[in-house]
C-alpha cells in the first residue's frame, strides 16, 4: 500500500514538473465564439475560401494600442465570414518567435522593420515571405475599388515593400508617419528666430543659439538617424543618388553628394548638445528628448509619435510642438521629409495564404482605415490627410507645404558578421559628437562595409 | 532480493523526472550550441548549411567581437578584485569588530542583491545623469564644473558599469565570507592576542587561511556571475553604447542572433563557454592549498 502511494506521488511530481515546461500562453483572443473550427481543408485555391477558415493574425501593439486590431478583425469577419484569431503584444517577437522556430506560423504578421530584434529583416533575408503582388490587383472586400487604387502613390515602389528590387511586393505598407526635425515652436517665436530652410541658415541659427547657451541639435538615439540620413541623401542628390547609395553602388561614397551628406552630419555633430551620446541608449533616450522640451536643444529628428510619447513630460513655458522637413542643401533646393511606415506580411510557411491575402486587402477598406484612424494610426491611402485633426493635421500636411516625401531604405543583404547598417552608418555619430572618431574614419568604415554589403546583396 | 529491486525501481522513478528535465533543458541545449556553431543559419530559416570552423575563423577577425571580449575580461578581472577585497574587509569588520548597528549594515549591504538589475540600472541612471544627476551634483559642491561629466560617455562608461556591478555584488559575497568567518573558533584569536599578534596579522594569518576553501568557491562564482551580470547590466544600462564602447561578449552574441547570424552567435557562445570554463579551472588550480582544519 505504502509503495503504491509513493509511486503515485512520484508520478504526480513528474507530471507537475513536466507541466512547467509547457508553452506560456500569450494574449490570444479569438474573435470567433465557436470553440474549435474544423479547418481541415488547407489553402483553398479559389479567391473565396470556405467559411470555416480561421486565420491567425499577429500584430505588434504600439502606441496606437491593440483595440483597433480587434475591431478591424471583427469587421473583417463580419464582411467575409473568415474567422480571425488575433494575437497582439508589445514584444510580439517573443510571443510568436518561438512557435515560428518550431514551424507554426501566423497567417498575417504586422511587424515593421527597424526593430531591435529585427524579426522582419530576418524573414526578408531568409526569403521566407509570400509574394503579395497579386493583392494589389485584388478588390477590397466589401468595396468596388482595387487595392492599388486605394494605396497612395509611391508606397508600393520602395525597397521597404519590394525588398529584392525585382518589382514584386512582399510587404504591405501600413500606418505611415512623416519624420522630420521636431522643435519648440514657442521658443523660436519668443526669440524671433525663423525655421531654417537651408543648412547655411541652420548653422547661422546654431551660432545665434550657442550665444544664448542653447545647443542647435540633439537626437534620442543613433537609431533615429536612419530617417534623417535617408532624407539627407535625397536632398543632397535626389532620388537617383538615393537609389544608387542604398544599393551600395561602387564608388558612391566618393561622390560629391555623399561628401555633402557626411560633411553636414559631421558639422551637425559639433552643434549637438554634448551630453547627448551619454544618454543615447534605450534606457535614457527620453532625457535627450527632454532637452528639446527644456529649451536646451532646438531640433531633434523624430516622428509624429513623439507628441504622445512625451505627453506627460514637464516642459518650458509656452512650449508648442513644431515640425519641419530637413533643410535644403542649397538655397532653392528641395527639402525632404522621410515617410516612415510599418509593414504587414505573410510568412511563406502560413497555412491559409488566400484568406490572409484577403485580410491584407481589407486593411485598406474605408471601414478599416476609419477604425485605425480612431486610434491615431493613419493608413497610407489617398485623401486620408483631409480627415485629420489637431497636431496630426499639422504634421501630416508637411508634404502639402512644399516638402517632398522620401521613402525607401538600405537594400537587404545576407547577414555579415559584425556588419549592420546601424552600427556602420549611424552609431559612429555618437563618437563624432564626443570627438573620438574623425569624419574620415567614419567614411572609411562605411566604404569598407559597403563593399561587403554589395557583395552580399540579396538578389 | 525482491525488496531491493523494488527499492531501486522506486529510486529510479524518483530520480527520473529531475534527470530527464536536466538532460532536456541543460545538456541537450549545450550540446546543440556546439553543433549549431558549425552551421550557418538564420533563427527562422529552416535550412542550415554546414560550414565547419568558418564561424570561428570570422570571429577572430571581427574587431567588434574582440573589443567585446576585452571589455568582458576587463569587467571580470576588475569587478572580481574590487568586490573580493571590499567584501572580505567588510565581512572581517562585521564579524570580528564590535560595530554599532551591525545587523543594519548587513541588511544595507545585502539589499542591492535582492533588487533586480533593471531597478539597479534605473537607480544608476539617476546617479549618472549628466544634468542634475546625483554624482555630478555632489562633485559640483566642491568644484565648479563648466561641462558636466558624462559618466555614460565613451571614456567613462566601463568604470561606471564596474561601480554599479561592484555595488550589486558586495553584499552577497560579504554574507558568504561572514558565514565561514563566524565558524572560526574564538580561541584561535585569543591565543594569537596573547602572542601579541595585531588585528591585521590575525586577519592574514588566521582568518584568510581558515576560510580559504570558501574563498576558492567564491572565485569561481565571481567569474561565472560577472560574465552573466555584465550582459544584464549592459543590456539594461547602455545597450552596448555609445558606439559599442560598453559592448560585452554575451551582448554581442545576442545582437548577432538578431542580425540573423544564428550559427555565428552560437560560435560566440562556444567561445564564452570555453573561456569561462578555462578561467575557472585556472583559478581553481592556482589557488589550490592543503585544506586547514580547526
Amino acid at each position: 500500500m505504502k509503495k503504491a502511494i509513493a509511486l503515485t506521488l512520484a508520478a504526480s511530481m513528474a507530471l507537475s514538473l513536466a507541466a512547467c515546461g509547457g508553452s506560456a500562453a500569450s494574449s490570444t483572443a479569438s474573435s470567433a465564439s465557436t470553440a474549435e473550427s474544423t479547418s481541415t481543408s488547407t489553402a483553398t485555391s479559389e479567391a473565396t475560401p470556405a467559411e470555416d477558415v480561421t486565420i491567425k493574425v499577429a500584430a505588434i501593439e504600439t502606441a496606437y494600442g491593440s483595440e483597433m486590431w480587434q475591431k478591424v478583425s471583427d469587421a473583417f469577419t463580419a464582411q467575409t465570414g473568415i474567422k480571425v484569431e488575433l494575437t497582439t503584444d508589445k514584444n510580439l517577437e517573443d510571443v510568436i518567435g518561438p512557435s515560428m522556430q518550431g514551424g507554426d506560423y501566423p497567417d498575417v504578421v504586422h511587424l515593421a522593420t527597424g526593430r531591435e530584434s529585427a524579426l522582419t529583416e530576418q524573414f526578408i533575408k531568409g526569403n521566407l515571405m509570400t509574394d503579395i503582388t497579386d493583392v494589389l490587383s485584388m478588390t477590397v472586400p466589401g468595396e468596388d475599388a482595387k487595392v492599388s487604387d486605394k494605396i497612395a502613390g509611391g508606397f508600393t515602389d520602395t525597397s521597404l515593400t519590394n525588398p529584392y528590387n525585382d518589382g514584386k511586393t512582399y510587404l504591405a505598407p501600413m500606418f505611415y508617419s512623416p519624420c522630420g526635425l521636431f522643435y519648440n515652436a514657442g521658443l523660436l517665436e519668443e526669440k524671433g528666430w525663423t525655421v531654417p530652410t537651408t543648412w547655411d541658415e541652420m548653422w547661422e541659427l546654431g551660432d545665434k543659439a550657442k550665444a544664448e547657451g542653447i545647443s542647435l541639435f540633439t537626437y534620442p538615439t543613433t537609431g533615429y538617424f536612419d530617417a534623417f540620413f535617408y532624407a539627407l541623401m535625397y536632398s543632397a542628390g535626389g532620388p537617383d543618388f538615393f537609389q544608387k547609395a542604398t544599393q551600395y553602388e561602387e564608388g558612391i561614397w566618393d561622390t560629391p553628394e555623399a561628401q555633402t551628406c557626411f560633411d553636414i552630419v559631421n558639422k551637425l555633430a559639433t552643434y549637438t548638445n554634448p551630453i547627448t551620446p551619454a544618454q543615447a541608449n534605450d534606457q535614457d533616450f527620453t532625457q535627450n528628448q527632454q532637452l528639446v522640451l527644456d529649451n536646451k536643444a532646438i531640433f531633434m529628428p523624430n516622428g509624429t509619435w513623439i507628441v504622445g510619447e512625451m505627453a506627460e513630460a514637464p516642459r518650458a513655458d509656452g512650449f508648442k510642438w513644431g515640425m519641419t522637413a530637413l533643410p535644403a542643401v542649397k538655397a532653392g533646393g528641395d527639402s525632404y521629409s522621410y515617410t516612415w511606415f510599418e509593414q504587414c506580411w505573410i510568412p511563406s510557411g502560413a497555412e491559409h495564404q488566400d484568406a490572409a491575402k484577403q485580410f491584407i486587402a481589407f486593411l485598406y477598406s474605408d471601414t478599416a482605415c476609419a477604425l485605425f484612424a480612431e486610434s491615431g494610426a493613419i493608413q497610407p491611402v489617398l485623401n486620408i490627410a483631409d480627415s485629420l485633426e489637431g497636431d496630426n493635421k499639422l504634421f501630416y500636411s508637411i508634404y502639402d507645404n512644399g516638402a517632398k516625401a522620401a521613402m525607401g531604405n538600405f537594400a537587404a543583404f545576407n547577414a555579415i558578421p559584425g556588419v549592420e547598417v546601424r552600427t556602420i552608418f549611424f552609431d559612429p555619430v555618437n563618437s563624432l559628437v564626443s570627438g573620438s572618431t574623425t569624419e574620415q574614419q567614419w567614411i572609411d568604415g562605411i566604404k569598407t562595409a559597403s563593399d561587403q554589403m554589395r557583395a552580399n546583396l540579396i538578389k | 532480493m525482491y525488496k531491493n529491486k523494488g527499492r531501486s525501481r522506486f529510486l529510479v522513478l524518483c530520480l527520473a523526472p529531475a534527470t530527464i528535465l536536466f538532460a532536456i533543458f541543460m545538456i541537450l541545449p549545450t550540446v546543440n550550441v556546439f553543433r549549431m556553431s558549425l552551421f550557418e543559419r538564420g533563427a527562422y530559416s529552416p535550412n542550415e548549411t554546414f560550414v565547419g570552423l568558418k564561424n570561428f575563423q570570422q570571429l577572430f577577425q571581427d574587431s567588434q567581437f574582440i573589443r567585446s571580449m576585452q571589455n568582458m575580461i576587463l569587467l571580470v578581472v576588475i569587478v572580481t578584485i574590487i568586490t573580493f577585497g571590499v567584501a572580505l574587509l567588510f565581512a572581517a569588520i562585521l564579524t570580528r569588530e564590535k560595530v554599532k548597528g551591525q545587523n543594519l549594515f548587513r541588511i544595507v549591504f545585502y539589499i542591492p542583491n535582492i533588487l533586480s538589475v533593471v531597478v539597479i540600472s534605473g537607480i544608476f541612471s539617476a546617479i549618472y545623469k549628466p544634468e542634475n544627476g546625483m554624482l555630478n551634483s555632489l562633485i559640483g559642491l566642491f568644484h565648479t564644473m563648466t561641462n558636466p561629466i558624462l559618466w555614460k560617455g565613451e571614456t567613462l562608461v566601463i568604470p561606471s558599469l564596474i561601480l554599479a556591478m561592484v555595488w550589486q555584488a558586495i553584499g552577497y559575497y560579504m554574507v558568504m565570507y561572514m558565514a565561514s568567518m563566524s565558524s572560526v573558533p574564538e580561541s584561535l584569536y585569543e591565543s594569537a592576542n596573547l602572542d601579541g599578534a595585531g588585528r591585521v596579522t590575525q586577519f592574514f594569518q588566521i582568518t584568510i587561511p581558515l576560510i580559504w576553501t570558501n574563498i576558492r568557491t567564491t572565485l569561481t562564482f565571481f567569474i561565472i556571475s560577472t560574465i552573466n551580470m555584465a550582459f544584464l547590466f549592459v543590456k539594461a544600462m547602455t545597450s552596448g553604447g555609445p558606439n559599442g564602447a560598453s559592448d560585452v561578449a554575451l551582448n554581442y552574441m545576442y545582437s548577432q542572433k538578431d542580425a540573423g547570424l544564428y550559427g555565428y552567435s552560437m560560435a560566440i557562445g562556444v567561445v564564452i563557454f570555453l573561456f569561462s570554463f578555462a578561467l575557472s579551472a585556472c583559478v581553481n588550480r592556482v589557488t589550490e592549498r592543503e585544506p586547514l582544519e580547526f
